[in-house]
C-alpha cells in the first residue's frame, strides 16, 4: 500500500509543476509539435492496437487448453513457422503472380479501354450498358467450377477467373468517368479541334484517372480474392494452395503463417498501388 | 425564284468577320436569346456587356461553335459557324487549361493542332515564345493547379495566341482576378491586340471594364437576352489607366448604367401592364 502511495505522488508533483512552468513545458513541447500529425498519430496509435493484438493472441494461445494451443500457435511459434517456410512461401508468391500478373494488366487495360470508349460513345453506351448491368454484379466465384472445366489449364482457368474479378470494376469506374466528365474538358479538347482518338488520350483518359484508380483499388482486391478462392480448388502451388495444403494435414502454426503472409502481400501491392496513384494524380488540388 | 437566294448568298459571303442575324437560342423550352443581329468586323475589339442572365456567354458559345442556334444564322467571313474551329481561339473565366498539363505542355498541345507538320522540338521554343509574351517565360514546366489565378489566364490567352486564331473569344476572362491582376492583364490584352490585329469579343458585366477595352459595347438586357444598344466607345488608343478618371468616361459609364436601369424599369412595366389588363 505504502509503495502503491509513493508512486503515485511523483505523478501528482509533475503534472502540477508542469501546469505551473507553462513556458518552460511549450519549449520541449514545440520540437515534437513540428512532427506531421496524421503520421504521429497513425504511428503510435496504430503500432498500439497492433501490439494490443499480439498480446491478445499471446494470450489466447498460452491461455487455451492443448487443443485450442494447437489451434492457436503462439506469435513466437508462428513467427518461426514463417521464417522456416519463408522459401516455399516465396516460391508459392511467384506461381500466384504469374497468373495474377498477366490477367491483371490484360482487365485494367482493357477495362480502360474499353470504358473510355464506351463511356464518350452514346451508342455504344446503349448497346453495352443493359449487358453490362446484367453480368457485372454476378459473384466472378460462381464461375471457378466451370471455368477449371471448360480451359485446358488451371492456369488459365485462375487467370480468366482474376480477370472477370477485374474487369468489370475498371470498366465501370473507368465508363462512369468518362460519362460524367466536366464539360469544361470537353469544350477545350472541341475548341482545340482534338480528334477523338487524341480527345481520348490526352483528355478523357488524363481526367478520368481518379474514378479509374478507384476501379484498380477495387479490382485488386478482388483479383487476390479470385486467385486465392481459385488455388483452393485446384492448384499446385500458389499462396491459397499453401494454406489449403497445411490445413488438411492440420498443420496450423503454417497455415497461420500462410495467412499472415498473404496478408502482407496483399497490403505490400495495395499500399505500391497507392504510390502510383499518388504519382499519376499529382496534378490533382 | 431561285436567283434571289444565290445573290443573297453572295452578298453575305462579301461580308468579312463575325456575322449574326436573327438568332434565336432557347434552353429547356425558356428563351435565353432573341432577335440578335450583330456584327463584328475584323480586327475589332468588341465587348458583350450585360448583367448575369443575360444570355452574354451563350452568345459567345454560340460564336465559338460550341453551342448550334436554335433560329437564325452565324457565320464566319462568309462561311457558316457549324462548330468549334482553330480560327476561333477561346478564353474561359477559369478552366481553359488542362491541369494534368504544364504550362508549355498546354500550349504545345494546341501547337500541334495549328502547326502539325512541325516537330516537338520547334513546338517546345514556340510555346517558350508564347508564354513569354504574356510574362510566363520562367513558369513554363509549372502545372496550372500550382500557379495564380491571373497567371492561369496568361497561360489561357497564351494558349490561345498559339493556336493561331484571327478571332479571340473570351467570357469573362478577369471575373475571378483581383483588382491589381485584372488591371495588369487588361493592359496585356490591349498590348497584345494591338499587335497582333486579332477580333476579340469580350464578355464581361463590368461597365468600366467594357469601356476602357472596346470600340464598341453591345449591351444587352435579359429575360430574355437581347441587344438594348449599341455603345461606341470615342477614346483614343492606345489607352491609359488615367482613362478612368477623365469626365468623358465617367460620364459615358454613368449614361451606360443609365440605359441598364431604363431597360430594367421598362421590363417592370411590361410585365406589369398586362397584369393591370386583366383586372
Amino acid at each position: 500500500m505504502a509503495s502503491l502511495g509513493s508512486q503515485s505522488n511523483p505523478a501528482v508533483t509533475s503534472t502540477l509543476s508542469a501546469a505551473a512552468e507553462l513556458p518552460a513545458a511549450d519549449i520541449v513541447i514545440s520540437p515534437r509539435l513540428s512532427w506531421p500529425k496524421a503520421f504521429r498519430i497513425q504511428g503510435k496509435e496504430g503500432l498500439l492496437f497492433i501490439a494490443g493484438l499480439i498480446l491478445l493472441w499471446q494470450l489466447l494461445s498460452s491461455f487455451s487448453h492443448f487443443s485450442g494451443k494447437y489451434l492457436f500457435p503462439s506469435p513466437l511459434l508462428t513467427a518461426q513457422t514463417l521464417w522456416a517456410s519463408l522459401p516455399e512461401l516465396l516460391v508459392g508468391t511467384v506461381y500466384s503472380f504469374l497468373i495474377l500478373l498477366p490477367s491483371l494488366a490484360l482487365a485494367i487495360s482493357l477495362g480502360i479501354v474499353w470504358g473510355l470508349i464506351v463511356g464518350t460513345t452514346p451508342a455504344l453506351n446503349r448497346m453495352f450498358s443493359p449487358f453490362a448491368r446484367f453480368a457485372s454484379p454476378v459473384p466472378p466465384t460462381i464461375y471457378i467450377p466451370y471455368a477449371i472445366a471448360l480451359l485446358p489449364t488451371f492456369h488459365t482457368a485462375a487467370g480468366f477467373i482474376v480477370f472477370i474479378g477485374v474487369f468489370w470494376p475498371v470498366f465501370l469506374n473507368t465508363a462512369n468517368g468518362a460519362g460524367t466528365l466536366p464539360q469544361h474538358y470537353r469544350d477545350n479538347a472541341r475548341i482545340l479541334g482534338l480528334a477523338k482518338i487524341e480527345y481520348l488520350r490526352r483528355v478523357v483518359f488524363p481526367a478520368t484517372l481518379p474514378q479509374i484508380f478507384s476501379g484498380i483499388n477495387v479490382g485488386l482486391v478482388f483479383a487476390f480474392i479470385m486467385l486465392t478462392v481459385a488455388e483452393l480448388f485446384g492448384a499446385s502451388k500458389g499462396l491459397g494452395r499453401f494454406v489449403q495444403l497445411y490445413a488438411d494435414y492440420a498443420d496450423y502454426p503454417r497455415m497461420v503463417a500462410g495467412i499472415l503472409y498473404t496478408g502482407v502481400v496483399v497490403w505490400i501491392s495495395m499500399e505500391v498501388l497507392e504510390r502510383i496513384k499518388k504519382r499519376s494524380l499529382f496534378w490533382l488540388k | 425564284m431561285s436567283a434571289l437566294p444565290v445573290s443573297w448568298h453572295g452578298e453575305d459571303q462579301s461580308r468579312s468577320g463575325l456575322d449574326v442575324r436573327a438568332l434565336q437560342f432557347a434552353y429547356g423550352g425558356a428563351a435565353v436569346l432573341s432577335d440578335i443581329d450583330l456584327h463584328v468586323a475584323e480586327g475589332e475589339f468588341l465587348c458583350l456587356l450585360g448583367p448575369s442572365g443575360c444570355g452574354k456567354t451563350t452568345l459567345l458559345r454560340l460564336l465559338a461553335g460550341l453551342d448550334l442556334p436554335a433560329a437564325g444564322s452565324i457565320s464566319y467571313n462568309g462561311l457558316p459557324i457549324v462548330g468549334p474551329s482553330l480560327e476561333r481561339g477561346v478564353v474561359f473565366q477559369n478552366y481553359s487549361l488542362f491541369p494534368w498539363l504544364t504550362l508549355a505542355g498546354n500550349i504545345e498541345l494546341a501547337l500541334s493542332k495549328s502547326h502539325p507538320l512541325q516537330d516537338a522540338t520547334w513546338r517546345r521554343a514556340h510555346a517558350q515564345d508564347y508564354l513569354a509574351r504574356v510574362g510566363l517565360a520562367g513558369s513554363a514546366g509549372q502545372y496550372p493547379s500550382l500557379l495564380s489565378g491571373g497567371m492561369q489566364q496568361r497561360g489561357a490567352i497564351a494558349r490561345a495566341l498559339a493556336q493561331g486564331s484571327p478571332v479571340l473569344l473570351m467570357d469573362e476572362p478577369f471575373g475571378a482576378l483581383d483588382p491589381v491582376n485584372r488591371a495588369k492583364l487588361q493592359d496585356l490584352l490591349l498590348e497584345l491586340w494591338a499587335s497582333t490585329q486579332k477580333t476579340v469579343v469580350f464578355v464581361t458585366h463590368d461597365v468600366e471594364e467594357a469601356l476602357y477595352l472596346a470600340d464598341r459595347v453591345v449591351m444587352l438586357g435579359s429575360l430574355p437576352g437581347r441587344i438594348i444598344q449599341e455603345v461606341d466607345v470615342p477614346f483614343e488608343r492606345p489607352r491609359v489607366r488615367r482613362l478612368f478618371s477623365s469626365r468623358e468616361f465617367i460620364e459615358l459609364s454613368e449614361r451606360v448604367d443609365e440605359l441598364f436601369r431604363e431597360d430594367v424599369l421598362q421590363r417592370i412595366e411590361a410585365d406589369f401592364q398586362p397584369a393591370m389588363a386583366e383586372r
